[in-house]
């Protein structure tokens, strides 16, 4: 995982400027691949992932290192405009399973990998919302263990213990689809 | 070796991983290098708010303003009401202080209670000719058309007290009769009293010349330290012009029994006439009293002056402002400062409390809310 540094906001606003172009760099897709999960709309989610990463900017001077790393605090106010902009819509969160269209995928990875990952797709919507949410920060985000816990408030064990069990319910579902 | 079951359901995640369209991408980059420009709901012909961290100060620096105001307005409502008092504890004039020439205010005595005055004196000519005649019905209405503008009869009174120290009491009692005397006022009654710190001191009832009274006030403020320092006038316009039109009036009628004596044929109607001249007399005698005592209290003004010792006012630099001064201003300043932070901050304080539930509030929402969306 790439890592990048916000300069604390006693140091010079260009290298806090400098930090933060380098963690946008590093962050963009992968902020979107989140935030597109959750909101299974490409349009709002390009909306939100614009609009987290402006509200990082105002903040950049505020960040404390000593709270977190750079990558958990942005996924945190990327996970909160994207939940205020599901209030907003007035509708329960519905981590997408497909965002991207299985069938859709190249045609040289073949008739399995397409089955396949149909039937994973289905089985992310069976799962409850809040662990799809640990499944695409996890594996559409790539955020470690230690920064989904810091993006969700709580311990990395308990964020460790409830990924596997997404992990087995997934697995479980797929199963349950083939 | 084979993929294990997890490792191809983590690959089959990833290559679910949703993309970017390149366009957003593009512009997204663009947006960030110019550093995000504020893509606000507002029109973009409204200015930008400011930021909460300048309404705070903005706001807590226009509560201390208000603040300000309000404590020196009670402050100016609460002093004015002093002069008032020590006023009225000399005993010598009514409640009117500070009267423009012009200002009519209600006479103090009426023409009826110059009738109670004692003998008279030779004053009443004089006035008569410095008095203009004024119709008798506009002094009975105390109307304001009733007193000519051009001059005014005003009675004037003033009350000092000084700081000292014990041993400067004599020196400036010695000052205190230099001043009067120097301004050709009366030292009607004088007191000096030695001893320890508050008990020495020294009072004066002085009569001032009232064309001297501000020249004789400047004076015994250079004497020493001012404790205090009250004047006080009072509009005395009404009564004098009023005695002055009764007198008028008696002697005419003086004159008039005068020459009905001189035609009287018979000696009973001379004796009546002379008894009604011995009356007149009488009555134009007290008139002419009373309005010599108005004209005096014109002329000359009562001063009553202290000279106290102990307290903080009391200075070893005769009136120089020293040390001690500077600390007691810097005390003072401190204090006015402290009092108006105090207001300021009643008046904040129930604002920032309700601002900060309301925040907390509004922030608890906002966070079930949140978390209402994913359940």
């Amino acid at each position: 995982m790439e890592q990048t540094l916000v300069a604390e906001a006693k140091d010079a606003p260009r290298e806090a400027d400098l930090a933060f172009d380098r963690l946008y760099r590093s962050s963009r897709d992968d902020v979107y691949a989140y935030v597109a999960g959750l909101l299974r709309d490409a349009t709002a989610a390009e909306e939100v992932t614009a609009a987290a990463f402006e509200r990082a900017y105002r903040k950049r001077n505020r960040f404390d290192p000593r709270r977190g790393e750079p990558r958990a605090w942005l996924f945190g106010i990327a996970r909160n405009a994207a939940l205020d902009e599901l209030r907003r819509r007035g509708r329960q969160a519905e981590l997408a399973a497909e965002p991207a269209d299985p069938r859709t995928l190249a045609a040289d990875e073949g008739a399995e990998h397409s089955e396949r990952r149909l039937a994973v797709s289905v089985a992310l919507e069976r799962l409850q919302p809040g662990e799809r949410e640990l499944i695409a920060l996890k594996f559409f985000a790539g955020l470690e263990n230690r920064e989904i816990a810091r993006v969700l408030g709580t311990s990395e064990s308990n964020a460790g213990t409830k990924l596997h069990r997404a992990m087995t319910k997934l697995r479980e579902a797929c199963d349950g689809t083939d | 070796m084979e993929p294990t079951r997890d490792d191809q359901l983590i690959a089959d995640l990833q290559a679910l991983r949703p993309t970017p369209r390149p366009q957003f991408t593009a512009e997204l980059d663009a947006r960030a290098a110019a550093g995000f420009p504020r893509r606000s709901w507002l029109p973009q012909t409204l200015p930008s708010l400011p930021p909460l961290r300048l309404l705070i100060p903005a706001g807590g620096a226009a509560a201390i303003l208000l603040a300000i105001v309000f404590a020196l307005s009670t402050g100016g409502g609460s002093d004015s009401n002093a002069p008032e008092q020590q006023g009225s504890s000399s005993g010598l004039l009514s409640q009117v202080e500070k009267v423009p020439d012009h200002a009519v205010p209600e006479p103090s005595a009426s023409a009826g209670e110059a009738s109670a005055a004692g003998e008279a004196s030779g004053a009443a000519a004089e006035v008569e000719s410095s008095v203009p005649a004024a119709p008798e019905r506009t002094l009975a209405s105390k109307a304001p058309a009733a007193v000519p503008f051009h001059h005014r009869d005003v009675e004037r009174s003033a009350e000092i007290t000084l700081a000292a120290d014990p041993k400067d009491v004599d020196d400036d009692a010695a000052r205190v009769f230099e001043a009067v005397h120097a301004n050709n006022g009366i030292v009607m009654r004088s007191s000096t009293q030695e001893g320890r710190p508050g008990e020495a001191g020294a009072t004066f009832d002085l009569l001032i010349p009232s064309a001297k009274l501000d020249d004789a006030m400047a004076a015994f403020s250079d004497i020493d330290a001012v404790r205090s320092r009250h004047e006080a006038t009072a509009d005395i316009t009404a009564p004098t012009v009023a005695s002055a039109e009764l007198l008028k009036e008696s002697r005419a009628r003086i004159d008039s029994l005068l020459a009905q004596l001189e035609a009287a044929e018979t000696e009973e109607e001379q004796e009546a006439i002379e008894a009604e001249l011995r009356h007149e007399r009488r009555h134009a005698g007290r008139l002419a009293t009373q309005l010599s005592h108005l004209h005096k209290r014109a002329d000359y003004s009562r001063v009553s002056l202290r000279i106290e010792t102990g307290g903080k006012e009391s200075s070893d630099g005769g009136g120089a402002w020293g040390i001690d001064d500077a600390l007691d201003d810097a005390g003072h300043v401190l204090t006015v400062a402290a009092a108006v932070t105090l207001i300021a901050l009643a008046v904040l304080a129930p604002i920032a409390l309700i601002a900060l539930l309301a925040w907390l509030g509004h922030r608890a929402w906002v966070r079930r809310e949140r978390r209402r969306v994913l359940s």
